[in-house]
């Protein structure tokens, strides 16, 4: 097992494992962004810079993806490390002056303000991260979501920028979006679950006892496919909303005649 | 031997074949050879060649004459090119009507039509052949010998010249690790950007684990205005394609890839007849000459994005992904195309090896300097007389490509800056044009030898308008993928964009030399990394410039609008009044026999006067 030293502390990790699992296991922490264990690692928002040393030079790597396949030496606090990550998020700050979530993470950066005025637009301060159409191909298997456009251009966005027909409604990319540009939207009225601002929508499954929407109907179908045993007990549990289901499990209950000694 | 339809079994064949081609050329044959290279044919060449073709089946001479489509000359600019054999006549500018003279009077009566002759400008003379001119004269051609002589769509020719001895060699009596020494001591570096040594990454792909072994040609060309690879894959395909071959056996592959861009429909023509014809004659498929090699090519055509010619993203695209970058730090050449050991090289590297293989890595060590051997071609354009393609040794100076080859700077003005390296290089000023091409002194002078684009720039270029147009190129072609290419640039842009605006702020050079170092430091791909070094060798070598759009809110070279004015020079203007009526805003003011002046109160510098003016006496000052 190859040792990573980070900041002078030592720890051992498996081959193949990265910087960043490394500063894990030694509980040092580095700003990530776009990094999430269910999906392979992009490294496109750059936050995760740290140095690492090469003998007769240091070189700024991304902790995030970078593969530990010997004994090295990496720094997380230096100076130039530390700028390079201050500089990346003033530029995130600057696309995206209104996100909280941005500024929190900035905040425990360190970094106060960006002093870069904004000249790139963003979609409700989406960053580009792209943990989004990651999560959608990787793990929910759909691709429904993709990259469009080049440079500043770039957005994430359904096939032609039209709602997208293989996007099943689950969720998975709001559920991961680190800054709240992606939002669940219901549509009571039309009993429908919008992914915004991908405009897909969904028909969704009502309580077969008091009518509230529940899930995408899409979601539960393909769920269910993956379900090999006690099919039948995940069909009735699906059936009803919580509420509902307590509800009835109570009156279950309650009709059975209790038996007194 | 069968010049026909000859089958390739053995090694020794394409000498004997080469041999039999030869001989059937008669001592007193003629040979008109047209250029239907992209520059050329733009010109009309493919008709003139059509004309030459039927006056030499028409004609009632005895002698065999015969006309030729062949690739590139490089005097693209001197177009349409036509040559005649015996003598070596090079005409220049030939038209239509010019056709039917050279066919009488050079081709049947070997006399010379001066009018066609190239001229030198500086000193009235003209010269009949190519070495006599001076663009061709201090040129050292390898890679482009035989652009301009064989006719890319046959084989035949190719091979006439000693095409595809080298894999000859190779298979006959070299091992690959012989083939990679071969490289190694001819010391080759990647034509494409990097300079990486070519034997290092061949050894190292060779050396991979996993099968299959892909070996892919990067033809993506996607530098704005550079076109050497593409005039090796139109004039001289073969010689890439045995380029891959041997270095398909070297590395142990069967498989290779080109990766083309759309726009190079003729390229991409002539890559598909060569690889076919390569595939009938036994050059390409199994057991290739009769031993083990087998290996085959397909074309893949890009769909032109500049960022497509990163390895990286070359790979995704090959793959039918989005052309974007990846992380390298595992190497292509361990896990590339479909995570499989992928050795990438230029177009113009995989047309160096044959060469090398043929006459000997040592040979090819002598020509250029200590770190940087051979010839490099570049794409010589802007400010100077002649431009085009051009290949030279290693080591030459700057000064030499440019006064000699290019004949110094156009319209008796002054030398400002040289650009080489494409978007992503630098700006050399005047004092370094002694400065030797050569990898290493390119990058020391905060340029870099890129892929061979070069640039010439005369006085009245504005430096900081020329690192903005590179800026803004880069920012338009970057992937967008990460932080700092896609808003750095972005930032840069926009303040490179206030001070050509006349807006500068203090300390907007600092903020540029800060982004600069943010996206070298942090960028993922070398697209970000070296993107600033158009914005850092202009401030480097013309920060008085910088300083004058900052604090006088002037533009020296005249150029950005709003930061010169427009004058009328008292002893020039002859008070015809064109101006006056010209002018859209009335600014300007005079009489018959009155020097005319302009109210600079009213004027909105749109420059109709100075554009109007049969005099020149409107100046900008
Ligand atoms: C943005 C970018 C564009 C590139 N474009 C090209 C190109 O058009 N042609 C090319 O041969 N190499 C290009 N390269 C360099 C390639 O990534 C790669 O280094 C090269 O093809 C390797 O071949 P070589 O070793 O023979 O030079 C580019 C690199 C970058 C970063
Ligand atoms: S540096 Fe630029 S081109 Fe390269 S990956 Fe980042 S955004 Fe894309």
């Amino acid at each position: 097992m190859p040792t990573v030293t980070i900041d002078g502390q030592k720890v051992r990790i498996k081959k193949g494992l990265t910087v960043l699992d490394a500063a894990k296991k030694a509980g040092i922490w580095i700003p990530t962004l776009c990094y999430h264990p269910a999906v392979a690692s992009e490294a496109s928002c750059r936050l995760c810079m740290v140095e690492l040393d090469r003998g007769d030079w240091r070189q700024l790597i991304t902790a995030c993806n970078y593969p530990v396949r010997q004994d090295i030496v990496v720094y997380v606090s230096s100076e130039r490390a530390e700028k390079a990550r201050r500089g990346v998020m003033e530029l995130l700050l600057a696309r995206a002056p209104e996100s909280r979530e941005l500024a929190a993470l900035a905040c425990r950066m360190g970094v106060e303000k960006t002093h870069y005025p904004s000249v790139t637009e963003s979609q409700r301060n989406c960053i580009l991260c792209g943990l989004c159409v990651s999560v959608c191909e990787q793990v929910i298997g759909r691709a429904a979501i993709g990259f469009a456009g080049r440079g500043a251009e770039r957005t994430v966005a359904a096939p032609f920028r039209q709602a997208s027909e293989d996007c099943i409604g689950c969720g998975a990319c709001a559920a991961v979006c680190p800054v709240g540009t992606i939002k669940i939207r219901l549509h009571k009225d039309e009993r429908e679950i919008e992914i915004s601002p991908f405009k897909s929508r969904a028909k969704m499954v009502l309580c077969e006892r008091c009518g509230m929407p529940m899930y995408s109907g899409q979601v539960s179908r393909e769920a269910m496919s993956k379900v090999k045993i006690g099919r039948k007990a995940f069909t009735e549990y699906l059936r009803l909303c919580p509420k509902c289901r307590r509800t009835e499990t109570a009156e279950r209950f309650a009709s059975v005649p209790v038996r007194r000694e | 031997m069968n010049t026909a339809a000859a089958k390739f079994a053995a090694p020794a064949d394409i000498e004997a074949f080469s041999q039999a081609v030869r001989g059937k050329i008669r001592a007193d044959s003629k040979v008109v050879r047209v250029c239907i290279g992209t520059g050329c044919a733009a010109k009309g060449s493919r008709k003139i060649y059509e004309l030459f073709r039927q006056a030499a089946e028409q004609s009632m001479d005895d002698v065999k004459i015969e006309a030729k489509c062949v690739g590139c000359h490089g005097f693209c600019e001197r177009g349409p090119i036509v040559v005649v054999e015996p003598g070596e006549i090079l005409y220049q500018r030939v038209e239509e009507p010019d056709v039917a003279e050279i066919f009488r009077e050079t081709v049947l009566g070997g006399r010379v039509i001066e009018r066609l002759l190239y001229e030198d400008s500086a000193t009235g003379t003209r010269a009949s052949k190519a070495e006599e001119i001076p663009f061709y004269a201090v040129q050292k051609r390898i890679v482009l010998e035989n652009n301009g002589r064989i006719d890319p769509a046959r084989i035949t020719d190719y091979i006439a010249q000693g095409g595809y001895s080298a894999l000859a060699k190779v298979l006959s009596s070299m091992t690959p690790e012989d083939v990679i020494a071969e490289v190694e001591a001819s010391g080759l570096r990647g034509r494409g950007g990097g300079g990486f040594p070519t034997a290092r990454k061949w050894r190292s792909c060779r050396e991979a684990k996993g099968k299959p072994k892909y070996v892919v040609c990067n033809g993506d060309e996607g530098d704005p205005g550079a076109f050497m690879d593409r005039s090796i894959m139109e004039g001289n395909p073969h010689s890439v394609i045995e380029g891959m071959l041997i270095g398909a056996y070297a590395i142990g592959s069967e498989q290779g890839y080109i990766y083309v861009r759309n726009e190079y429909p003729l390229a991409v023509e002539h890559l598909g007849t060569a690889i076919s014809q390569a595939r009938e004659m036994g050059l390409l498929g199994k057991n290739i000459l009769g031993g083990t090699l087998s290996f085959d090519i397909e074309i893949n055509r890009g769909g032109g994005a500049f960022v497509c010619g990163e390895s990286t993203a070359l790979m995704a695209s090959l793959e039918g992904r989005a052309g974007v970058p990846r992380a390298k730090y595992i190497h292509t050449v361990e896990s590339g195309l479909r995570n499989k050991p992928t050795n990438l090289n230029n177009v113009e590297t995989w047309a160096n090896i044959p060469a090398i293989i043929n006459r000997g890595g040592r040979w090819f060590a002598d020509i250029g300097t200590k770190n940087s051997k051979g010839t490099k071609v570049f794409s010589l354009v802007g400010n100077v007389r002649n431009t085009g393609l051009v290949e030279v040794p290693m080591g030459i100076t700057l000064r030499r490509i440019i006064d000699e080859i290019g004949g110094g700077v156009r319209d008796g003005k002054r030398f400002k800056a040289v650009q080489t390296g494409g978007p992503s290089g630098g700006c050399i000023p005047a004092e370094h044009l002694d400065t030797r091409v050569d990898f290493d002194e390119l990058t020391k002078l905060g340029s870099m030898m890129g892929s061979g684009g070069m640039i010439v720039m005369d006085e009245d270029t504005c430096m900081v308008r020329v690192a903005k147009y590179f800026t803004e190129f880069l920012q338009k072609e970057s992937c967008g993928k990460c932080t700092p290419c896609r808003e750095g640039l972005a930032q840069m842009l926009h303040i490179l964009g206030r001070i050509t605006d006349g807006e500068g702020q203090v300390g907007d050079i600092v903020r540029l030399e800060e982004l600069a170092d943010l996206l070298e430091g942090t960028a993922l791909c070398a697209l970000g990394k070296t993107a600033a070094n158009p914005v850092l060798s202009t401030i480097r070598y013309f920060r008085d410039e910088y300083d004058a759009h900052i604090r006088d809110r002037h533009c020296p070279a005249k150029e950005c609008r709003g930061l010169f004015r427009y004058e009328i020079d008292e002893e020039a203007c002859k008070a015809c009044g064109i101006c006056l009526k010209a002018c859209p805003v009335d600014a300007i003011t005079g009489e018959k026999k009155v020097p005319h002046v302009i109210d600079q109160d009213k004027c909105t510098l749109c420059g109709t006067c100075w554009e109007k003016c049969p005099f020149t006496a409107v100046m900008k000052v």
